[in-house]
């Protein structure tokens, strides 16, 4: 007579099986979602950059190789929007870290008003970023805006500055805005580091005499490393690719004055049509934005070890 | 207990009936500035006169209007009826997204009641009728009336008459060394097209196909230059002007001259009274061009029932409510019944608009246009005004695109 009992081995191994298949079967409806809305379009936006295809001839897929990186490279506007995307890129995050870390320093004091301060410094960040291109625009208004206003009469210029139609100074004004929009980010993820760090060290260091600058360069630094590098890896990303301020603002005009290669490769690929040479801007940029990442995080591991 | 039993079947009910009632839906797609206009109205007027046909009406926001019309037709999901623009006729042709509507225009009665020649007008290029105008207009100069009495000066009617009264007008008026009035407000972003083809395409020989390039045709787009640059007419923010600023500028007495249409003009009244007036734009290098603003309907190759699709936009072009349709938009009804009764706008801008009519041109019927108008134009000119460029190598450009 058989009975139901079964072999311990045999239920060991299966118990051994299904914890090794439940996380994976746990995340795979979480990895197809990714799949599905983050892979495949990468995988299909650089298969459309290898075609010349064009939204319009929809029967044209044809193949046309590296033709359309080719074209990119000798493309004037490609370099002069890769030129803007540098300044962009060098002048925004670095802006945004230094106002963050003063803004997380004065909100880590003591003050009767500080959580009305931190609920309030997050308004820029928390704001869609088209009310704040639209804002900004109104503020930067050559015939009515309130920056021309207050300067003329600080005295400090004597006609209306075109800040967003001077080809000079559109993509700084435009940089001054995304530096006010982001740098809440920088101080709230600096302020969560700032409290990590233990009240004592701050004591150890004030019995042996270390000034405030000492404790900030041996102590603060060190303790919020870690926080900004993620900030900052994190921030770079998303400036690199935000180009929804910008074309609110001026949609990359006048002429090219404000182009980042983002926006080019929309305006090549929404407003063109032309999605293949757009998806190979695309293309390129990524793969640039990942030589800068992965230099970044080789140098700043390096620093921190 | 019992109530809500009741509520929820007899809701149930009510929903299944409606839906089994209406045969056939029109997915439409419209872009009105407007948000509270009268569209729910005309529907339900055109579902009263037609039961079993539901119309849903979609306002899509006008600045990406044909990027979303040209993703939906790709993506397969094209609406059944849109209100198109001629510049894109040519590339929904070659996309084969629209539905040739001869045979429905040869059987319908209102054909002959829409204003002569504007069917033939909007004809496609391979020959085939796929729009029906809904609507139309012709794009004149605004002036202040005001100021130009004032100053004692004449309306301009050439383009040298333009360039002396745009910088007597050009002013600081209370002496802070600051200029308050412009003479002209410029959209030098995109649809600006329209205001550099006045000083440029009336010339002799010169249009965007053909000219260009030619002395005429260089001496216009220089003649733009030199308005911002030497002259300072217009305002410091041309470059990036797009119509809510020259419309706002204009209302707020900062620019004394721009041009539009007439779908401006009641604001326009609204904000300046007897102040403002119109007339046909000035006649530059010995011909005069303005731009013919026009507006149709069409029926998408995919439309699920396309008689259904016909029945609704010939209901928009036809008597009585063509003219509901037109007060939404502000323009003028190309159904010759509602033009003659037509009193939304005061008498001097629709005699500016008939005056302007007979200089009014379309832009070419080319697959070209698009890019002219969404991106070549805007930063080319905008190029040209800060200097990056000269007016030979804008009008070059141009033409490289349209030779392409």
């Amino acid at each position: 007579m058989t009975t139901a009992t079964t072999d311990p081995s045999t239920s060991a191994r299966r118990s051994v099986i299904g914890r090794r298949v439940l996380p994976y079967a746990m995340l795979s409806p979480a990895v197809l979602v990714t799949l599905a809305i983050v892979f495949f379009p990468m995988v299909q936006t650089a298969w459309m950059s290898l075609h010349e295809y064009v939204l319009f001839r929809p029967k044209d897929f044809n193949w046309v190789g590296l033709g359309n990186f080719k074209a990119a490279l000798a493309d004037e506007v490609f370099w002069i929007s890769l030129r803007h995307t540098a300044i962009w890129m060098l002048t925004t995050i670095p802006a945004q870290l230094f106002l963050g870390l003063v803004t997380a320093l004065l909100l880590n004091q003591d003050f009767w008003w500080r959580p009305i301060a931190r609920a309030l410094i997050i308004i820029p960040w928390a704001l869609p970023s088209v009310v704040i291109a639209l804002m900004w625009s109104w503020i930067y208004d050559s015939n009515y805006g309130v920056a021309n206003e207050f300067l003329l009469r600080l005295g400090v210029i004597q006609q209306a500055v075109p800040w967003l139609a001077n080809p000079d100074t559109a993509l700084a004004s435009i940089i001054l805005t995304l530096t006010w929009q982001g740098f809440p980010f920088f101080a709230v993820m600096i302020l969560a580091g700032l409290q990590s760090i233990p009240a004592s060290y701050y004591e150890a260091a004030s019995i042996d005499g270390a000034s405030a600058w000492r404790q900030f360069w041996h102590i603060t630094l060190p303790g919020i490393a870690g926080v900004m590098m993620t900030a900052v890896l994190l921030r770079m990303i998303w400036v690199a690719n935000s180009f929804d301020v910008i074309f609110v603002m001026t949609g990359g005009g006048p002429g090219y004055a404000t182009h980042t290669l983002p926006l080019y490769a929309f305006i090549k690929a929404r407003t063109n049509l032309d999605f293949g040479y757009g998806s190979s801007i695309a293309v390129l940029f990524t793969i640039m934005l990942m030589v800068v990442v992965v230099f970044y995080l080789r140098r700043t591991r390096k620093a921190m070890d | 207990m019992k109530t809500s039993k009741f509520l929820g079947i007899a809701s149930a009910l009510a929903l299944l009936s409606s839906a089994a009632y209406a045969d056939s839906t029109v997915r439409f797609w419209y872009h009105f500035d407007n948000a509270d206009n009268p569209m729910d109205e005309i529907v339900a007027k055109f579902e009263a006169e037609n039961p079993g046909i539901k119309v849903e009406a979609e306002n899509i926001p006008w600045n990406s209007y044909y990027d979303q019309l040209y993703t939906s037709i790709v993506g397969g999901n094209a609406p059944d009826a849109a209100m198109v623009k001629l510049f894109a006729q040519p590339r929904l042709i070659e996309l084969g997204a629209l539905q040739p509507i001869d045979d429905y225009l040869a059987n319908w009665d209102g054909a002959a009641n829409i204003e002569d020649g504007l069917i033939d007008l909007v004809k496609g290029g391979d020959g085939a009728q796929y729009y029906l105008p809904v609507q139309y207009v012709a794009l004149y100069l605004y002036y202040r009336a005001d100021m130009l009495a004032e100053l004692d000066l004449d309306v301009p009617t050439t383009c040298e008459e333009f360039r002396d009264v745009a910088k007597a007008l050009t002013r600081d008026t209370d002496g802070d060394g600051q200029t308050d009035v412009y003479g002209f407000g410029f959209r030098g972003a995109k649809g600006g097209h329209d205001h550099w083809g006045t000083f440029v395409l009336g010339a002799e020989g010169v249009s965007l196909t053909d000219g260009l390039t030619s002395e005429a045709g260089i001496a216009g787009t220089q003649f733009v230059a030199d308005l911002f640059q030497k002259d300072k007419v217009f305002p410091l923010s041309a470059p990036n002007d797009g119509f809510q600023e020259i419309i706002g500028a204009f209302k707020a007495g900062r620019t004394a001259m721009t041009i539009h249409h007439i779908g401006s003009a009641n604001g326009m009244v609204e904000a300046l009274g007897d102040k403002v007036s119109a007339a046909p734009v000035p006649v530059c290098g010995g011909g005069s061009w303005t731009a013919f603003g026009d507006e149709s309907t069409a029926v998408f190759a995919n439309a699920e029932d396309p008689d259904a699709a016909f029945k609704w936009i010939s209901f928009l072009s036809s008597e009585g409510n063509n003219t509901k349709f037109n007060e939404a938009t502000g323009q003028l009804p190309v159904v010759k019944a509602d033009a003659a009764n037509w009193t939304l706008h005061p008498a001097r801008f629709v005699e500016a608009t008939q005056n302007s009519v007979a200089a009014a041109q379309l832009l070419p019927s080319s697959s070209a246009t698009s890019d002219f108008v969404n991106t070549v134009w805007p930063t080319n000119m905008q190029r040209v005004l800060i200097g990056e460029i000269s007016a030979e190598e804008m009008n070059a450009n141009i033409d490289a695109l349209f030779s392409e």
